[in-house]
């Protein structure tokens, strides 16, 4: 037997595998696929004090090896997750990390003092990000100083453990990464998706309302592994990876290349069961290697 | 809402192969899959589908309305873009993955009404399922069929057996010239009841005339899809009470009032829509 477990700052994971925020709704959705709390976690739909209705359509399109999104953050609110989700995830057993947004330093710390009283509330992951609105969410993701900022802010509201997800987008990566850990960050989430555009030639408009969106899927997998790469030789608080996986061997090169977990996203779309997959490959992996998961974590680098 | 009432067939992604493909003429083809001991999908509700050979490109599956259920399901496909014409070249024995059944089935029949099918194009597909489980009912709905010409009336022989036929073509190749909606204007009365599956446009008109005279109204939503199945957001259709309703869990089927038609037309009139040619 092969430990499975890892840790992510105070936090234990049952095994390395979390899906990402975005793409797994709350959780409560795949009941007719596979028992979530199998899973080393889930990542909520990022969250907000009010909820949103997120952007005009169309909001989603393929691409090569990949697809753009600008769904604007569409989601029920925290009050709404707390009441109507929350307990039905907690009664599971799901452990729940919480992805929230806002376009303030004071609506961040609002939403984490809400959270932070919450059980089955795991982690809060805060998505400084995010490509598809107006105000905030990437604002504080490309700039070192507004990311510790906030990152301090809501280390100071909350016991939990505070995940930062970076934007691929940040200008100084590794920067913006180790001003957060200054600020008292527990780990570094990477990446979000990268803007992008496409253009219906037909029409002789964007395909998308909003007329860029979030590339996600294997397209952006390479450019994800770099920067998972980068930031732990640079960092020393835990990373989790995440950026195109779509199987084992997708989620064994973050790992390798330093990520103490993963987060599958876009693959969930084609295939509930992406995750639970992963995470069962990931263990035969380690089988046939006579190894713990712990051990592949930066292998490459060494 | 009358759907939630419904028993929905429980979701699961199917591996299976493709049993054979049908060539109808005009880029239209069904397809027919294996699914032993399925208890199937119920009309109007969709399969996201995709050949286990695709790999990364095409990256996601394709919404596709079931046209029958049971333990050999099938599918009616126009050929468009990259992953229909793949579907459109697809050999027996091909494995393919079907993640089904999905969404709101059509709302069940009133015993006291006439149904009228309002279809365009390939919106035919899931109209036609709903005719065929209503055979041995002694009921035999009207279905109202319009496409830009002869060539874009897929299966209108086969809907022959369950439904009382009525053709219209843009260009007066077959049947009536010109459109479904100045047919289904003559036959509103109180005693029927409306179903539509076709282009935005042609489902919107329907839906006024439907307004305007009273009548029942329920329609097949079509929207961008990544997952089917309530998790991306991507399919938001605006709704009449504000805000976007997701067009893979609220419908596809829905009562027509529902639907803001208005924004709908606003955010989806330019790309084409199904049952046009692209
Ligand atoms: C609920 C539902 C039921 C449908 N039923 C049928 C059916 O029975 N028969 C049929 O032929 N078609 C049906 N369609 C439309 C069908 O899904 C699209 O024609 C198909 O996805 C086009 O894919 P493509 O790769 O050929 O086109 P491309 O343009 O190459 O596709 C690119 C991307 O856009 C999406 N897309 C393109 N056109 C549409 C569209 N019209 N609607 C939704 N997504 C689109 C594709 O899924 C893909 O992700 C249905 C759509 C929905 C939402
Ligand atoms: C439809 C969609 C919605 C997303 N919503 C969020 C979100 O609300 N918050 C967030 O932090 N990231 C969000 N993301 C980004 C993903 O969590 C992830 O970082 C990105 O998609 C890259 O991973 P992938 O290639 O595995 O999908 C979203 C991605 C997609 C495709
Ligand atoms: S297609 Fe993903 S939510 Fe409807």
């Amino acid at each position: 037997m092969t430990s499975q477990s890892v840790r992510i700052g105070s936090l234990v994971l049952k095994n390395p595998v979390l899906t990402a925020s975005g793409c797994f709704g709350y959780g409560l959705e795949f009941d007719d696929f596979f028992d979530v709390s199998t899973l080393g976690g889930i990542c909520t739909k990022g969250l907000s004090l009010k909820p949103r209705d997120g952007n005009a359509p169309h909001r989603i399109c393929e691409t090569p090896a990949g697809m753009l999104n600008a769904i604007g953050l569409a989601n029920v609110g925290v009050e709404a997750f707390c009441r109507d989700k929350l307990p039905i995830l907690r009664e599971r057993g799901v452990t729940v990390v919480a992805n929230i947004f806002a376009s303030s330093v004071d609506d961040f710390v609002a939403l984490a003092e809400r959270l932070d009283g919450e059980s089955g509330v795991h982690a809060i992951e805060l998505n400084i990000s995010c490509p598809n609105v107006t105000h905030g969410g990437i604002e504080f993701g490309r700039d070192a100083k507004m990311a510790a900022q906030v990152t301090a802010a809501v280390r100071a509201a909350t016991k939990m453990p505070v995940w930062v997800k970076m934007s691929p987008e940040a200008g100084d990566l590794v920067g913006v990464a180790r001003a957060c850990e200054d600020a008292g960050a527990d780990a570094i989430t990477a990446i979000n998706t990268i803007r992008g555009m496409v253009i219906d030639v037909a029409n002789m408009r964007p395909k998308l309302a909003n007329a860029t969106g979030g590339l996600s899927g294997p397209a952006l997998r390479p450019i994800a592994v770099r920067m998972v790469w980068e930031l732990a030789g640079a960092i020393k608080i835990p990373i989790v990876g995440i950026g195109g996986i779509t199987d084992t061997r997708d989620a064994l090169e973050f790992l390798l290349a330093g990520a103490s977990a993963v987060q599958v996203g876009t693959a969930s779309f084609r295939d509930p069961c992406s995750a639970q997959t992963i995470m069962h490959g990931i263990r035969e992996f380690c089988e046939e290697r006579g190894c713990d998961v712990t051990e592949l974590i930066g292998k490459a680098r060494r | 809402m009358t759907q939630s009432q419904v028993q929905l067939p429980k979701r699961q992604l199917l591996q299976t192969h493709l049993l054979r493909r049908e060539s109808i003429g005009n880029s239209y083809h069904v397809l027919t899959f294996d699914a032993p001991g399925e208890t199937g999908p119920l009309p109007g509700q969709f399969t996201m589908i995709r050949s286990s050979e695709w790999g990364q490109a095409p990256l996601l599956s394709r919404p596709m309305s079931y046209l029958s259920g049971g333990p050999t399901p099938s599918l009616l496909v126009k050929v468009c873009g990259e992953g229909s014409a793949r579907l459109g070249r697809a050999e027996a024995g091909e494995p393919f993955l079907l993640l089904g059944p999905l969404g709101t089935a059509w709302r069940a029949p009133d015993p006291n009404r006439r149904q009228i099918l309002v279809a365009g194009g390939v919106g035919i597909a899931p109209l036609l399922f709903l005719a065929k489980s209503l055979a041995g009912t002694g009921k035999r709905p009207l279905l109202l069929y319009g496409g830009r010409t002869n060539r874009d009336l897929p299966l209108s022989d086969d809907a022959a057996e369950s439904c009382q036929v009525e053709v219209t073509t843009d260009d007066g190749s077959l049947g009536h010239r010109g459109r479904v909606t100045e047919l289904l204007e003559r036959t509103l009365n109180d005693q029927v009841e409306v179903y539509t599956c076709g282009p935005d446009r042609m489902m919107a008109a329907v839906a006024n005339l439907c307004f305007a005279a009273h009548v029942p109204c329920e329609v097949s939503l079509e929207a961008p899809m990544a997952c089917g199945y309530g998790v991306c957001l991507g399919c938001a259709v605006p709704a009449a009470l504000g805000g976007y309703m997701y067009a893979c869990v609220t419908g596809p089927c829905i009562e027509a009032k529902a639907v803001d038609w208005e924004r709908t037309h606003a955010t989806f009139g330019k790309p084409a829509a199904k049952g046009e040619p692209t």
